[in-house]
């Protein structure tokens, strides 16, 4: 009933005609390639060679790269700064994940019910995640520097008595500073995540537990918690593996001071790496570095993905 | 009357909650805006306010002096230029190569469950731990301090995100669209090219958006594999670390440069917000 | 010749085996509908004579050709989909237009055949719309018109009403069958209605469980069951299934349910029946009527009915009552029954009632 035939539409155009089987195989592998060959190149090639610069003297003024064994192990687990400045990483992680998810649970709590303006205040709130940590530090520096920065100002009017704090340089002002910045900037994180989590629940589940009779605590931990569990861990999970990376901050906040103070795991290994190079000392310290995050990773990718499931 | 008085004052606490609840908020949000407010306010301030007491908030006469300074003489105009030349590049690619990975994942599952997680793994591995080996590498290949180096880190480091963002969108957008083309005569690539991709250009936007912030606010990669050349505008401020010089005004005026930009874009997607931090785990 | 060929044909995920070994044949110009309930396999058949899935084994053949290793776009298949699948990036006529396009036809040709397909299906005035601008059943016309621009040699429906309100799903399937007289090619249709089946099929290919259950013309399927499955799954309300023992010895032959004995006309042949065996008297609500004269017809069992529930439809009213402590149902006219309690004689008509065996559940 149409013009034409079916041969000019039709398949018959009398070339070899790929097999369906073998042009997918070819076409899902090819899409995948240009990425994975990126990854080999730039971050899994270097990952194994480093495995060898772990044995070996690896120095720029002295040619030839003697075997050393584990002596780079030796140094790195031997050094008090080291096992000081990973104690730094977890209990600053720590307290920094913990403070933000608290708190950004109860800003998505306080604002899980919409109301007017709420689309601006959550666009304000949500800008910290959108700048750079070395700047974020450095806008900390402005607010604290003393004598430059307001806070002190602004505290001795508020508490009626000359505040004079050295939040950069004297213990342990200077943790409360870094865990100011890294609160101001990543408690958005979890609040919106959490946010997303409280919308997500049917309102009816709430308007049933009120007719049930169920009182707010009782709502807050039988329905809200068990539902949004599954977003909260997993902004804790990603959140954590971010912060155990701190170093921007501490770069521009305190420079690891004073002395060696506010050495974190990263801003060691950079310290030995890049300053003082000892390259091998330092890779070496970044495969243990590694091995420990890893390890977390898996406890908590591993708990995530059965939660998931379910 | 038992049942009447608690109604009344179930009734009192709910007016007095959203009391609290504004105090809160309010709390929070000048807890937000006054430090950005005060970098601002000091990036156009006279050196002669610096230390007054009290601290001026709004300046008599403010002044684009730190502005020149910073971008001129602590050469932050070059470091502005090659980020915006490592960030597009960089973000070209990553979502590029993301957008092409992430279909195959999607709809063939190329590799399994294994490709698709040692991506995500590459997401959670120690910046230091990936940095060292890779600046001994550029530095055989003569990488250390060029664009090119910097723009294939960031490429690297950004991909996770691109692929997972876009698998997560190409898992929830219908198959039936592609196979429909498929059967209509087109081949895998142009079923992908003509039908896939044209329909996944919001996500490929919201993609590139948040690559783009993470590549412009990256400062460990570019400390450590740029020095004089390819610097980028988060490492011009190493020249402020003393504070001896009290460059308060043009460190401010720095931060506030480069932190325009990525507020724009991100609040622009902010819609995507949720799907770009979890790596398109949680919707939103 | 656009016959459709399949001939042991398998098709596994995994351990989950979704086809297990189809014969059949479609003859050129023939309207098939594979029917069966979710699950069965029919829209995993017909996505693999698409090219769509990859058979596990057995083979596909398309005029004469086998497609096995044919990429879809080779088969010379359309296909229409559930969700109509149109590009929301495309225009009407784009949309209609792309197969040709991607096949690299001249400008001209695709112009002049994407309208002679939207004047046969009414639609010329929505060429430049998109599909969001478009309601439902005006989207299921332009995948309808997407499929025949092409002129294939098989055209495959996927469930393509399941997501229209009832209303526009009569239309539109009058339309399909209208389409079918006109431009004669095979249709090879998916759906899980059995009332769509009916209608359309030159031929129904019931299935269950990724097996042929029983295949042939709407009628032969309806009033013929080879099986209690095909049975209750054709026809609504359903077929009643009543228990009972088989009576070939004495004076009438029969079935035995409970107490009543309900006699098998002479003429009517039971293939390996014995006596005594159990059995399954299907009868469909078309087959009880109001008694009907002062003796019962030939080959019609009277029954003395209390009508314990009616269900009235308006042109038909279904009366649910109990024989032998069995419920069937009857389809009645609208006034025959006014009441539930009513007492009333109901005809069953034993020459169109089926009969199952109860261990393999076939017809005998």
């Amino acid at each position: 009933m149409m013009t034409g035939a079916a041969a000019d539409v039709g398949p018959k155009d009398g070339r070899q005609r790929p097999s369906a089987r073998t042009s997918d195989t070819w076409f899902k592998w090819l899409l995948v390639a240009p990425a994975a060959v990126l990854i080999l190149a730039i971050s899994i090639y270097p990952l194994l060679f480093s495995i060898w610069v772990l044995f070996v003297n690896y120095d720029f003024q002295i040619p030839g790269h003697a075997f050393v064994g584990l002596k780079n192990f030796k140094q790195v687990i031997f050094d008090p700064v080291a096992v000081y400045s990973l104690w730094v990483t977890v209990a600053l992680s720590t307290i920094n994940v913990v403070v933000e998810f608290l708190l950004g649970l109860a800003i998505a709590m306080a604002m899980a019910n919409t109301f007017r303006g709420r689309g601006v205040l959550i666009s304000v709130l949500i800008v910290p995640l959108f700048i750079s940590p070395i700047i974020v530090g450095q806008v900390w520096v402005l607010m604290l520097h003393s004598p430059f920065g307001p806070t002190n100002y602004l505290l001795s009017q508020l508490l009626g008595y000359e505040v004079t704090i050295k939040w950069l340089t004297g213990f342990p002002w200077n943790f409360v500073a870094l865990i100011l910045a890294d609160v101001w900037q990543w408690t958005p994180f979890m609040f919106v995540i959490l946010l997303a989590g409280l919308t997500s629940i049917p309102p009816h589940v709430y308007e049933a537990a009120e007719l049930d009779g169920v009182g707010p605590w009782q709502t807050f931990w039988y329905i809200t918690v068990p539902y949004i569990a599954p977003m909260m861990l997993l902004a804790v999970t990603f959140r954590l593996l971010d912060a155990i990376r701190l170093f921007d901050t501490i770069f521009i906040m305190t420079g690891g001071g004073p002395g060696t103070s506010t050495y974190s795991a990263s801003y060691y290994l950079y310290t030995i790496g890049f300053t003082q190079f000892h390259l091998s000392r330092a890779t070496a310290g970044a495969w243990i570095f590694m091995i420990l995050t890893l390890l977390v990773v898996f406890l908590l990718v591993r708990r995530l993905l059965t939660m998931e499931s379910k | 009357m038992a049942p009447v008085a608690r109604h009344t004052s179930r009734r009192s606490r709910l007016r007095r909650i959203p009391f609290l609840r504004i105090l809160f908020l309010a709390v929070c949000v000048i807890f937000v805006v006054l430090p950005l407010y005060w970098v601002f306010v000091t990036s156009i301030k006279p050196s002669d306010d610096y230390l007054a007491i009290p601290p001026v908030w709004f300046p008599d006469k403010p002044t684009l002096v730190h502005y020149t300074a910073a971008l001129f003489a602590y050469r932050g105009l070059n470091g502005l230029i090659n980020s915006l030349i490592v960030s597009i590049s960089a973000t070209f690619l990553s979502c590029l190569f993301g957008t092409l990975m992430a279909y195959s994942l999607a709809r063939f599952n190329t590799g399994g469950q294994h490709l698709s997680f040692w991506v995500l793994s590459q997401r959670f591995l120690p910046p230091i731990a990936i940095v060292l080996p890779i600046f001994l590498n550029y530095r055989v290949l003569g990488l250390n301090d060029t664009h090119v180096g910097l723009i294939l880190a960031y490429t690297v480091f950004t991909l996770p995100v691109s692929v997972w963002m876009m698998f997560a969108y190409f898992r929830q957008m219908p198959r039936s669209l592609e196979e429909a083309a498929l059967v209509d005569g087109c081949t895998r690539w142009t079923s992908f090219w003509r039908v896939a991709v044209p329909l996944a250009i919001p996500g490929i936007v919201a993609a590139a958006i948040f690559t783009f912030i993470a590549c412009w606010t990256e400062f460990f990669f570019a400390l450590v594999l740029t020095s004089r050349n390819a610097y980028t505008l988060p490492t011009v401020f190493r020249a402020f670390l003393s504070f001896q010089g009290a460059q308060y005004g043009e460190a401010s005026a720095l931060a506030i440069v480069s932190l325009v930009p990525s507020i724009v874009l991100g609040v622009l997607v902010q819609k995507h917000l949720v799907r770009g931090l979890t790596l398109g785990a949680i919707r939103g | 010749m656009s016959d459709v060929k399949i001939t042991g044909l398998h098709k596994r995920y995994g351990a989950f085996h979704a086809v297990r070994g189809i014969d059949l044949e479609i003859s050129d110009g023939e309207f098939a509908v594979l029917v069966g309930p979710s699950g069965c396999g029919k829209s995993t058949l017909l996505r693999t004579i698409a090219g769509l899935e990859e058979a596990s084994s057995g083979t596909i053949e398309i005029g004469g050709e086998v497609v096995n290793d044919y990429r879809p776009r080779d088969r010379d298949v359309a296909m229409v989909f559930q969700d109509y699948a149109l590009y929301p990036h495309m225009t009407v006529a784009n949309n209609i237009g792309f197969g040709l396009r991607a096949r690299k036809m001249p400008k001209a040709d695709i112009e002049a055949r994407v309208s002679e397909a939207a004047t046969m299906l009414g639609i010329t005035s929505l060429l430049g719309r998109f599909p969001r601008q478009l309601s439902g059943g005006q989207r299921q016309r332009v995948a309808i018109g997407r499929a025949i621009v092409r002129n294939p040699k098989v055209f495959l429906f996927d469930e393509p009403l399941s997501n229209l309100d009832a209303q526009l799903r009569d239309e539109m399937r009058g339309e399909i069958k209208r389409l079918h007289q006109e431009i004669a090619t095979t249709m090879i249709y998916v759906t899980h209605d059995q009332i769509e089946a009916m209608t359309l099929a030159d031929r129904i290919v019931l299935m269950r469980d990724g097996l042929i259950e029983q295949q042939g013309a709407p009628l032969e399927l309806f009033e013929r069951p080879a099986t209690t499955f095909v049975a209750g799954f054709l026809g609504s309300p359903r077929m009643s299934f009543l228990p009972g023992k088989l009576v070939l010895e004495g004076p009438t032959h029969g079935v035995r349910v409970g107490e009543v004995m309900l006699p098998v006309p002479a003429g009517r042949t039971l293939n390996g029946a014995h006596d005594g065996m159990s059995v399954l008297l299907g009868l469909r609500p078309e087959h009880l009527t109001r008694a009907q004269g002062e003796q019962p017809a030939e080959g019609v069992y009277r029954h003395e009915a209390r009508i314990e529930l009616i269900q009235p439809t308006g042109s038909r009213t279904y009366a649910t009552f109990r024989l032998a402590g069995e419920p069937v149902n009857a389809e009645l006219q609208a006034h025959d029954v006014s009441r539930a309690g009513q007492q009333m004689p109901i005809d069953i008509n034993m020459m169109r009632a089926s009969i199952f065996d109860a261990d393999t559940q076939r017809a005998l």
